[in-house]
């Protein structure tokens, strides 16, 4: 769902507001981003007892943090997703709690969620980035989506591709870089 | 590594993708606090990747979760109407409207909150968000429990004034560790107390004080600069 400039204003008075340890705006903005927020940490994890602590700890960083925030480090709700997808990650490597990866998680995990590939980036509010990515190589393309939605590390790239982890982690390199061309122009 | 702009340019986005692991994430940690130019560049990615975060369907978490955030942030009392504030909150945030009269913009870079393994040191920058340098950078030498302070671009406290270094514990008041010059390299021995309470919290704070330090032994001027060490 794209948020609207008028959506972003209301996550930053809330955000001035929890700065200044106002526990009602705090309330405010969980109810209105929590589902969200969940959302993300539930498809990178894939696993719901993981998902509610980093959301809890992404909360509490928020709480702390508020007074932190600057414009130049994005909007509010992107500022503050980076910081529930970084816990996720964290907390995923902290207990090693990643399967092992098979050619069949790509299209279909046994948790029930969709294969990372299959929902449309095309729908979202994103078309920069989306149009941008429609350059990429598919490799390049799909090794940068994996990382993103699913947390994998260059070896479990590898091997969901196929691939050595030398040539994965050149399509990274150079999948993000004319990524990075391609949105600055 | 040398911080050319082709290796924080690939870094950056590996970074904010997941991919950098291990000792090259916690390496480019250390470059992101030294360098605003390292932190606009992953925050670009932030902002550009976070567009994907846009197309992941909602869910909605059990009420459990919140009840939990409230409770590992207020205790037992929930009332979110009790002015009542835990710790850092009853002298730091008072001070908030201060530091935004004042416009001292202040922004703690890194914050890592994964235990600290034994062994490990502390270190960190305090830093200004309209400067490209650091004020000042922290690091700690375990051994001696030693923190020393270089500074960078700190400038001179007004006069009558000096700047005045704590420990901000994770409950309680903060601990002074006396008062720092503008300039130069300043080692500051803590004591037992001190580095247990920063080894938890790993928060520093520099207040503003009377020439000589805090008369009182807590703060009693605006808090300039807080800022989260990360170890090694």
């Amino acid at each position: 769902m794209a948020q609207t400039d008028a959506d972003q204003d209301q996550l930053m008075r809330l955000l001035m507001k929890i700065a200044q340890q106002d526990r009602r705006a705090f309330q405010e903005l969980y109810e209105h981003i929590a589902a969200r927020m969940f959302g993300l940490c539930l498809r990178l994890s894939g696993q719901r007892e993981l998902a509610e602590e980093a959301l809890q700890d992404a909360f509490i960083q928020i709480w702390h943090r508020a007074g932190e925030y600057h414009s130049d480090r994005g909007a509010p709700l992107s500022w503050m997703m980076t910081i529930a997808r970084y816990r996720t990650l964290d907390l995923i490597r902290a207990r090693k709690a990643r399967q092992a990866v098979s050619d069949e998680d790509l299209n279909e995990l046994d948790d029930g969620r969709e294969g990372p590939l299959e929902f449309s980036v095309r729908e979202s509010g994103a078309e920069k980035l989306t149009g941008c990515l429609d350059e990429l190589s598919d490799v390049q393309r799909d090794s940068i989506l994996l990382s993103y939605y699913r947390g994998f590390t260059h070896e479990e790239l590898a091997q969901a591709l196929s691939s050595p982890i030398g040539t994965v982690k050149s399509w990274i390199r150079r999948g993000l870089m004319a990524l990075k061309r391609c949105l600055e122009q | 590594m040398k911080k050319t702009p082709e290796r924080i340019e690939a870094l950056a986005a590996e970074f904010v993708l997941g991919s950098l692991r291990g000792a090259a994430r916690r390496r480019f940690e250390q470059w992101m606090m030294e360098s605003a130019r390292v932190r606009r560049e992953v925050w670009f990615w932030e902002e550009k990747l976070g567009a994907l975060a846009e197309d992941v369907p909602e869910n909605q978490p059990p009420a459990s979760v919140w009840k939990n955030i409230e409770r590992r942030l207020w205790g037992a009392q929930e009332q979110p109407t009790q002015a009542e504030v835990r710790g850092i909150g009853r002298w730091f945030w008072p001070s908030w409207s201060l530091l935004a009269t004042a416009a001292v913009l202040v922004l703690a870079v890194v914050m890592v909150q994964q235990p600290r393994p034994a062994g490990e040191q502390l270190s960190g920058a305090i830093v200004q968000a309209n400067l490209e340098d650091p004020l000042w950078l922290v690091s700690e030498s375990g051994a001696e429990n030693l923190l020393k302070l270089r500074s960078i671009a700190a400038s001179e406290a007004e006069a009558g004034k000096d700047y005045e270094l704590w420990v901000v514990p994770e409950d309680g008041q903060p601990l002074s560790l006396g008062v720092i010059p503008a300039g130069g390299v300043h080692r500051v021995r803590l004591s037992d107390e001190a580095r247990e309470a920063l080894s938890r919290s790993r928060t520093l704070a520099i207040s503003l004080e009377p020439a000589g330090g805090s008369p009182t032994g807590a703060p009693t001027g605006p808090i300039l600069h807080v800022t989260k060490l990360y170890s090694l």
